[in-house]
């Protein structure tokens, strides 16, 4: 063979594989291209920021009710209580509510002398060491779920 | 250099096909039947139906039913709506079979079990008095359910005769004991736990079972009592109203209790009854008939 058209031939063979070369390198692309899409997910997997300051969990709320004379003093005297005894103590009472705040709901349902009979009655409740073994449902707090309703002598409003 | 051109048109042609493969599944699903319709529609709702999947399935027979109407397809569509607890619906599409159909006493019945399971008590005792709509092939069944809604209720009850003669007899001791304890409930009484309290501080919390609440509200009135009358003895008059007053409070507490204490007892007792009963039928599936729909 007459080296001119061998030389021709080694030309048109480089000719082709760079030709197949860049096919390769468009497919190669093109299948790249779907992987990619899987990269969008990185949003989901980022660093998030944590905050390592003590949350309050619990806590009084010192408001003041003013929808009569009555139940301003009663929300007082009840926060002075807050303020002076149990935020000191602690939220020790089992109950919920806490028997503050139950005499408070029971003299608004009511009226302040049958609110505290209430209030006497759960007081006394309170003081029985096996309470454990009465009917009351634990909440979500782990307390004893015991409602002001259940005890205004109406049986219709009895939650249990 | 050939062999390394071989080697790339290979790699080619498997990356072209991978790339295009796809493209071709595709291609063929267009080429093939209208998958949306109706017969197709009908087809994929019963497999639906069959896997449970009723949501879905009512779609692709609401779809099939507005271009067909067929009466098992139709019961099918309601039956959908039941099963997901869309009762008002199911009962909705189940009128239009009550008439001229073969299916006509059954969808009578889910009719029936649509209000039944909707708690529309109030319908139900219409339909049931006026005898609308009603299955005579299921009647047996219709009056159980009628029993159930007047166990559930609190409305006066008929003689236990009546009211369970169409249940089976195996079950019949336990419905009499419900309806003993929902006719005659063992209540204890506000006032007679009051009067206890009264003469012995606790005594009416004792009476209605609440035995350590009782002792303690005896103790904490005793006790209070007692250092009242001590300190007055000791010439304390401030301690000794004091003390007094504590007295009456837990005294006073001690009886209004025991009345709350003796409601609670009673709404329990009614509470746990009938969530007995409600678990009795429940577990029983309401004593229906096993319909193959």
């Amino acid at each position: 063979m007459p080296k001119l058209l061998r030389n021709r031939a080694k030309l048109n063979m480089k000719i082709k594989i760079s030709l197949i070369d860049a096919l390769l390198a468009v497919f190669i692309l093109i299948a790249l291209f779907n992987s990619l899409h899987a990269q969008t997910d990185w949003v989901k997997w980022e660093a998030k920021e944590i905050n390592y300051e003590f949350q309050k969990t619990a806590g009084h709320e010192y408001k003041i009710d003013s929808s009569s004379f009555g139940m301003t003093i009663l929300s007082l005297a009840r926060n002075a209580y807050y303020f002076f005894i149990s935020d000191l103590d602690g939220d020790n009472c089992p109950f919920s509510p806490s028997c503050s705040q139950f005499f408070l709901n029971a003299v608004k349902e009511t009226s302040i002398f049958k609110g505290t009979l209430m209030f006497a009655d759960r007081f006394t409740r309170d003081l029985n060491l096996f309470k454990g073994l009465n009917h009351y449902p634990i909440n979500r707090a782990n307390k004893y779920y015991d409602p002001e309703e259940n005890y205004t002598l109406h049986s219709n409003k009895i939650k249990l | 250099m050939l062999h390394k051109l071989q080697s790339k048109i290979v790699i080619l042609l498997v990356l072209v096909y991978f790339i295009f493969l796809n493209d071709f599944t595709y291609c063929q699903s267009t080429n093939s039947n209208n998958l949306f319709s109706p017969e197709n529609r009908l087809r994929f709702g019963n497999s639906l139906y069959i896997e449970n999947d009723y949501l879905r399935a009512a779609n692709e027979f609401k779809e099939y039913l507005k271009i067909n109407f067929n009466d098992t397809v139709q019961f099918k569509f309601a039956n959908c709506f039941f099963k997901i607890g869309r009762f008002q619906e199911a009962a909705d599409n189940l009128k239009s079979l009550f008439f001229s159909s073969s299916l006509s006493e059954e969808a009578k019945l889910l009719y029936y079990e649509s209000i039944f399971f909707h708690k529309d008590i109030k319908s139900f005792r219409e339909l049931f008095s006026q005898k609308k709509y009603y299955p005579l092939k299921y009647d047996f069944v219709i009056e159980r359910m009628n029993s159930i809604l007047l166990l559930y209720d609190d409305s006066t009850l008929p003689a236990p005769n009546l009211l369970f003669k169409s249940f089976p007899d195996t079950v019949q001791s336990q419905l009499n004991n419900f309806y003993l304890r929902k006719k005659f409930p063992q209540n204890k009484s506000a006032v007679t736990a009051a009067l206890l309290s009264t003469i012995v501080p606790g005594a009416g919390k004792i009476y209605t079972g609440e035995i350590g609440d009782g002792i303690t509200a005896f103790f904490t009135t005793l006790l209070s009592a007692y250092l009242a009358y001590d300190n007055f003895k000791s010439d304390h008059q401030f301690k000794g109203w004091l003390f007094t007053g504590l007295a009456a409070f837990f005294y006073g507490g001690s009886i209004y209790g025991s009345a709350a204490s003796a409601q609670i007892y009673n709404a329990a007792l009614r509470f746990n009854l009938d969530k007995e009963i409600k678990l009795f039928f429940e577990q029983r599936n309401y004593f229906l008939p096993e319909i193959d729909y």
